[in-house]
């Protein structure tokens, strides 16, 4: 491949309390490619972004963005190379108002907020309403748009679709995709929902207890239950013959 | 009428200190979310530089301005050394460690400025004109309003501060969200540094313009954190603007009560001196009141790491520790010369205080300061019984120790829905003002004297301190009573390694965890802690009439404001969840063994303990985080978890040779 990957996990391990979740992962994001990390509940799905975001300090292993090894950097300063983590959860500070979440940056970092209000329009009406008080929607748009309007190069989403209905799933995935076809972010998604997911995703990976067990083009895994069925039921050999 | 407006006008000076204090306070925590104690001590080191520059202390007269600047940037300088040293070595512990951490800060400056500008206080330049404004027909110095100008007008500007700047926006998200705003590309480390800044420049502008209220001395500053950590508590440690009203209104309302106490109604102790410490009680009741009405719960900070307090593991070999520590204990008691046994039998009153602790805080979670005051309301009360009613020994200290728990029934209850670090501070607030409500007054305390306590005796045997067998060197304090204390020690310990092994204990460890879980569990959660709030005061109350019969009287000052944040201290360091912790903690508790032996050996004294004290308290806390106990615990665990890996491992390699 001609391009650096924008993201590439060389035999990551990372866990907590001396036990690994998950083990010797090896992963990359191209730019401008979407790509989803799938898997049961424990799978390691979460503990990876984390250790590519810093949060959490790999027991082994490399991460590189753009072919250079991150590991002394903080959580603070990856986040200001470009890597925007949007965690479970809500990603929002309820104090602050949604005009606030868009001046709320690192020092020299401005954030591109025509931009993020051109993605979701709807957040230009409720500016100056305090994040707390937004609907789970609207505050997982404000999330994505704040990450988005950073111009990361890496983005992260973990659950996006946690707690909303499928409807403003299906308007908020879209979004990122275009984002990273034109801007040639590189996209990391983690989701539950598999069929959400793969709609966007260029790859997949499928994890299961910390290693991953398949790893295929999202058009295949659209074309084909049963294989992620048996990765999500744990039946390696099984998918080793499909996937061959 | 026109009374009451000049009190009120005059209470502007205190409470714009205390507000400025506040201010500090809430700024302090929402950078970084410490509580820092030592806020008013750095007003004090100001105060203390602003006098020596302006007085030709260092050889040099500075003009007013130059020095004001000086004094400013001395303060910071105090607060960037105690981020970079102290706080942010403990960036991930407990709130408690951090809390004893800031309490050893504020030592340690207590002890630099009485080594430096010795202990007569001086006269802090005056900053303001000293004109007289005539309001309603009365004379009211002008410097009051001065004094609230400057408050209000920095209060206004650090509020535009972190309404409208990105520094100000940046602290607000990281104060609500800690791991998000990392996320963000915001770093916790600059922002609790540049709040820290804040903070301290604005510490050390109060202990300017307190000229006219205070003079620069070790305490008078250091003890405005009092009411300022209960005006940042009303503003639930993050609204700014309710933290500075809070404290203008603490002000005014204690210069309210100064005027009420001049009034015909007002009572009186013996001699026609209104009631003294009804200041202190009026901020205690009002904090009381206020927190049962709202419940208290301080922001979190969302943090990578929730901080929990120590693991506080199941005590084993009961009747084997307690054999060896009594073995010991009577031998030391016999053998020690009288200097070292009186620190011994101190060290003994300072485990049964910790181990108060170790049932409320360690096993329960509750950071209580009260328990010194507990053990003071005992020992006044054994004091009274003896003189007012003639009651001795035993049946004295049984009352006392009962009068103890009543009193920590009645903290407990009021505290039901107040916990963490807003508990602590409601007790901070109940400690001073049982220290100058209850133990200073001369109808219900000891005045400015102490009272005087009989030495104790039972069936005709003589168990005090003068008591015939002397030890080998023959000199007081008489090691019976210390057999005495030995035998009280043990058997708290037995009780309180027995409560942590029953149903009762696991309830508590339950409660500590998650109160909601485990009301959920069927925990009733109130009930434990009620039981735990009897059980420690019942402790410390012991302590108490130990410390009676220990020096022959009670005093005010033995369970002052000071003391309750040291022992809790001691606690901490020792291990605030472990019986063992308590024994440590006694043995490291001021004028214990372990204190007297450094004074014996290094030949200081006084401040320089002092200074000592402080230093060992921060370098402890950072170092073992859990405490020594804990910390022993867990290495002690460590080495035989690998002991036990290797065996597997050679066991293995055995069965895989013989196969």
């Amino acid at each position: 491949m001609a391009t650096e990957p924008t993201l590439q996990l060389e035999k990551l391990s990372a866990g907590y309390d001396a036990a690994a979740v998950v083990r010797e992962l090896d992963l990359y994001v191209n730019p401008g490619e979407v790509v989803a990390m799938l898997g049961p509940n424990g799978a390691g799905k979460t503990t990876t972004l984390r250790a590519i975001s810093g949060l959490l300090r790999p027991m082994n292993g490399v991460i590189r963005i753009d072919g250079i090894d991150i590991a002394s950097k903080p959580p603070a300063a990856r986040a200001r190379d470009g890597i925007a983590h949007v965690p479970e959860g809500r990603g929002v500070f309820f104090g602050l108002t949604v005009a606030e979440h868009f001046r709320l940056g690192h020092r020299g970092e401005q954030l591109d907020v025509d931009a993020a209000y051109d993605h979701f329009p709807a957040l230009a009406a409720i500016k100056d309403r305090r994040a707390g008080l937004l609907s789970g929607g609207e505050q997982q748009m404000l999330t994505l748009g704040r990450a988005l309007a950073r111009r990361p190069r890496l983005l992260l989403l973990d659950e996006l679709s946690l707690g909303l209905a499928p409807v403003i799933v299906e308007r908020l995935l879209p979004v990122v995709s275009t984002y990273a076809e034109e801007s040639g972010c590189a996209v990391l998604l983690v989701e539950q929902h598999i069929h959400i997911a793969l709609a966007v995703a260029d790859r997949a990976y499928v994890l299961s207890h910390g290693e991953v067990i398949i790893h295929e083009s999202a058009e295949k895994l659209r074309g084909d239950h049963q294989l992620i069925l048996s990765g999500y039921l744990g039946e390696q050999e099984t998918t080793a013959t499909v996937s061959d | 009428m026109q009374d009451l407006v000049l009190f009120v006008l005059l209470g502007l000076g205190a409470g714009s200190v205390i507000a400025g204090i506040a201010l500090a306070v809430v700024i302090t925590y929402r950078g970084s979310g410490i509580i820092n104690l030592a806020i008013g001590a750095i007003s004090m080191v100001a105060a203390y530089a602003f006098w020596a520059l302006r007085s030709d202390f260092f050889g040099i007269t500075l003009a007013t301005v130059p020095a004001i600047v000086v004094v400013m940037l001395s303060s910071i300088l105090v607060g960037v050394v105690s981020e970079l040293l102290v706080f942010r070595p403990l960036r991930t512990s407990s709130p408690l460690a951090k809390l004893v951490a800031s309490l050893g800060i504020l030592l340690t400056l207590q002890a630099t400025m009485l080594l430096w500008f010795g202990s007569a206080s001086k006269q802090i330049p005056n900053v303001f004109p000293d004109d007289i404004l005539q309001i309603f027909d009365t004379s009211i110095p002008a410097n009051r309003f001065w004094m609230a100008a400057v408050v209000v007008v920095i209060s206004l500007a650090v509020g535009a501060v972190y309404r409208w700047t990105r520094f100000g926006l940046a602290t607000r998200a990281a104060s609500e969200n800690e791991v998000f705003a990392m996320l963000a590309g915001l770093s916790p480390n600059q922002l609790s540094m540049v709040n820290t800044l804040l903070a301290s420049a604005l510490a050390g502008a109060m202990g300017i313009i307190a000229a006219p209220l205070a003079q620069a001395d070790s305490t008078t500053l250091v003890l405005f954190i009092v009411p300022a950590l209960a005006a940042a508590l009303f503003a639930g440690f993050t609204s700014l603007p309710i933290a500075v009203i809070a404290g203008f209104g603490i002000g005014i309302g204690q210069s309210l009560m100064f005027y009420a106490s001049t009034l015909s109604w007002f009572p009186t102790e013996q001699g026609g001196n209104p009631l003294p410490g009804t200041q202190a009680l009026l901020t205690f009741v009002l904090l009381v009141v206020a927190l049962s009405l709202r419940g208290a719960s301080l922001p979190t900070r969302g943090e990578l790491v929730e901080k929990r307090l120590p693991e506080a593991p199941r005590p084993k070999h009961l009747a084997r520790s307690a054999a060896v520590f009594g073995a010991i204990g009577v031998v030391l008691l016999v053998v020690l010369p009288f200097g070292y046994r009186q620190a011994l039998m101190l060290s003994l009153i300072g485990m049964v205080l910790c181990l108060s602790l170790v049932v409320i805080t360690g096993f329960v979670g509750q950071v209580s300061l009260a328990q010194v005051a507990l053990a003071g309301v005992a020992g006044f009360v054994v004091s009274h019984m003896i003189v007012d009613a003639g009651i001795g020994f035993p049946w004295g200290p049984i009352a006392g120790s009962i009068a103890g728990v009543v009193v920590g029934l009645i903290v407990g209850a009021s505290a039901l829905r107040v916990r963490g670090v807003s508990l602590a501070v409601v007790t901070l607030a109940g400690v001073v003002a049982i220290e100058q409500f209850g133990f200073a007054s001369k109808r219900w305390g000891a005045g400015s004297a102490g009272s005087p306590v009989e030495q104790p005796s039972l069936l005709g045997f003589d168990l005090g301190t003068t008591a015939s067998y002397r030890g080998l060197d023959g000199k007081l304090p008489s090691p019976v009573l210390g057999f005495v204390f030995l035998a009280c020690v043990i058997a708290l310990c037995l009780l309180v390694a027995q409560i942590r092994r029953s149903v009762l204990g696991q309830q508590m460890l339950a409660v500590r965890a998650n109160e909601r879980a485990a009301a959920a569990a069927g925990i009733n959660v109130a009930r434990v802690k009620i039981t735990a709030y009897a059980i420690s005061s019942f402790i410390a109350g012991t302590a108490g009439w130990m410390y009676a019969y220990n020096f022959g009287s009670v005093s005010a000052a033995r369970f002052g404001f000071l003391i309750a944040l040291a022992f809790v201290a001691f606690a901490y360091i020792g291990g605030i969840t472990m019986v063992s912790g308590a024994v440590i903690g006694g043995l490291v508790a001021t004028e214990g063994l372990v204190p007297h032996f450094f004074q014996e050996l290094l030949g200081i004294s006084g401040n320089w303990t002092l200074l000592v004290g402080g230093l060992i308290l921060i370098v402890t806390v950072i170092q073992n985080p859990e405490g020594v106990a804990g910390t022993t615990y867990r290495k002690r665990q460590a080495s035989k978890r690998a002991k036990a890996a290797a065996d597997v491992a050679t066991e293995t390699m055995a069965r895989a040779g013989e196969s």
